[in-house]
């Protein structure tokens, strides 16, 4: 995996919480729960806060849980297109580095798209 | 290899993806649609009421009608559209993937959820976009139950999904919320579009459209069709229900009433070209051009004038719903209680 101590990580249809494409380990081994609970968030800090909408176009990028053990992080695939994409990676809080994820994943998102 | 029958569309899926077939899975019905399998993994889905590859591709503004429009010409025949608009640069294989991705889910929602709709399998079909993505169709079949489910969460009324959006004229609280994409929808909402249009117009996949549809409902932002007890279904059926009807009636009536009118009708159609027709076209001319213009709306304006000529009382207090508005039934509405009240 190009990310260093990512444990798991998915796609998520953030309007259903499907999970569109999985790799490696989920939450409880669950990764359609995971989706699920992936989708809330996003759709908890897309339409029930105020963080977002401060400013107009200043639309969600990304969001960051820290637990104890690990670091969840939930990138939105910009498509020019419907699509409502977040991806997702679990993150080993001792053998991963928050920065260095953030960089990858917003690359892997753009190669998601642009390659 | 062509098999036809009422069935569970998804049944059938999970049937000839177990058979490891290629062909399409033409679901009918309201809203209907079709599944594409190739050797049992399914390849593509669309449907009226989910905008396909190319509308959400084209509406969102990230390829011109034009540019999708060469690739359709180019590739149809052999089943390559997807492939031309990425080795011509128009796409990446990843946009590509990611928009036929989500559009086959959307699809298949709709031709997947009825428990039972007539079913048809095309052996051999292939879709002219040609395999971009290879799906399980059992995780599709799952999916499409797993949408019902959240659906039903949100609000369960599925006479949400195909009603023609009808928000109401005053919101039922003093401060309400509404997300981007329920503007959107509020605001197209003209009381003629059903949510399948509305999805094709805004280049917004289907679902998620009835998702939003079913909580805009839920916070009571919607007027919901009419499901009205057999005793009192006056009010907001009759209208509907007498052009359709009277429509059908229609040329029975004339056929009956004077043979020239249907003949002359029948000469009509062929009039314009020829020089003689203005000749005997000048008598007749007025019934005629009711006829022309009737086959939408004047007809059922006509033939309620006719009865209302031998019923004056009652047809009096019902013609309103020709024009129909709702200060009659209002008016009605109101008279009926007066009556009760006495």
């Amino acid at each position: 995996m190009a990310i260093p101590g990512a444990v798991g990580a998915s796609i998520v249809d953030y309007t259903t919480g499907f999970p569109v494409a999985t790799t490696g380990a989920a939450p409880n081994s669950d990764h359609e729960a995971a989706a699920a609970g992936t989708a809330d968030v996003v759709q908890a800090a897309n339409s029930r806060s105020l963080f977002v909408s401060a400013l107009p176009h200043d639309l969600l990028e990304d969001l960051i849980i820290t637990t104890a053990g690990g670091y969840h992080l939930l990138r939105l695939v910009q498509t020019e297109f419907d699509s409502r994409l977040v991806l997702y990676v679990w993150l080993d809080r001792t053998r991963g580095n928050l920065a260095v994820a953030r960089r990858r994943m917003q690359t892997l998102v753009n190669g998601l798209v642009f390659h | 290899m062509t098999t036809s029958k009422t069935a569970a569309p998804a049944r059938l899926l999970s049937q000839v993806a177990g058979e490891r077939q290629t062909g399409a899975l033409v679901v009918g019905g309201h809203p209907g649609g079709a599944v594409y399998v190739l050797e049992g993994r399914v390849i593509y889905a669309e449907s009226p009421a989910a905008p396909g590859v190319g509308e959400l591709l084209t509406a969102s503004g990230r390829l011109a009608g034009r540019t999708w429009q060469n690739a359709l010409d180019l590739g149809t025949s052999t089943a390559r559209v997807g492939r031309l608009l990425v080795e011509h640069g128009h796409l990446t294989q990843g946009e590509l993937e990611l928009c036929v991705l989500g559009a086959t889910y959307d699809a298949a929602y709709f031709a997947l959820s009825p428990a039972n709709a007539p079913v048809e399998f095309l052996g051999g079909a292939t879709h002219w976009l040609g395999p971009v993505v290879h799906i399980d169709p059992a995780a599709v079949a799952r999916e499409v139950r797993r949408r019902t489910k959240l659906l039903d969460e949100i609000f369960p009324d599925p006479r949400v999904d195909t009603a023609i959006v009808t928000p109401v004229p005053r919101p039922p609280r003093e401060r309400i919320t509404l997300t981007a994409p329920q503007w959107e929808l509020l605001v197209h909402a003209d009381g003629q579009r059903t949510p399948a249009d509305l999805a094709q117009l805004l280049g917004r996949a289907g679902y998620p459209t009835i998702q939003e549809l079913r909580r805009l409902a839920a916070l009571g932002l919607l007027e919901l069709p009419e499901v009205r007890p057999p005793d009192v279904p006056e009010f907001v059926r009759l209208p509907r229900a007498r052009g359709t009807a009277v429509d059908v009636r229609r040329p029975q009536i004339r056929a009956e009433d004077s043979p020239t009118v249907p003949v002359i009708a029948g000469v009509r159609p062929a009039a314009p070209g020829r020089p003689p027709a203005p000749a005997p076209a000048p008598g007749p001319v007025p019934i005629e051009e009711t006829g022309a213009n009737g086959t939408v709306y004047r007809p059922p304006r006509l033939a309620r004038r006719k009865p209302g000529a031998k019923l004056p009382k009652e047809v009096a207090g019902e013609a309103p719903p020709a024009a129909p508005g709702t200060d009659e039934v209002l008016l009605k509405r109101i008279r009926t209680a007066l009556r009760a009240l006495r």
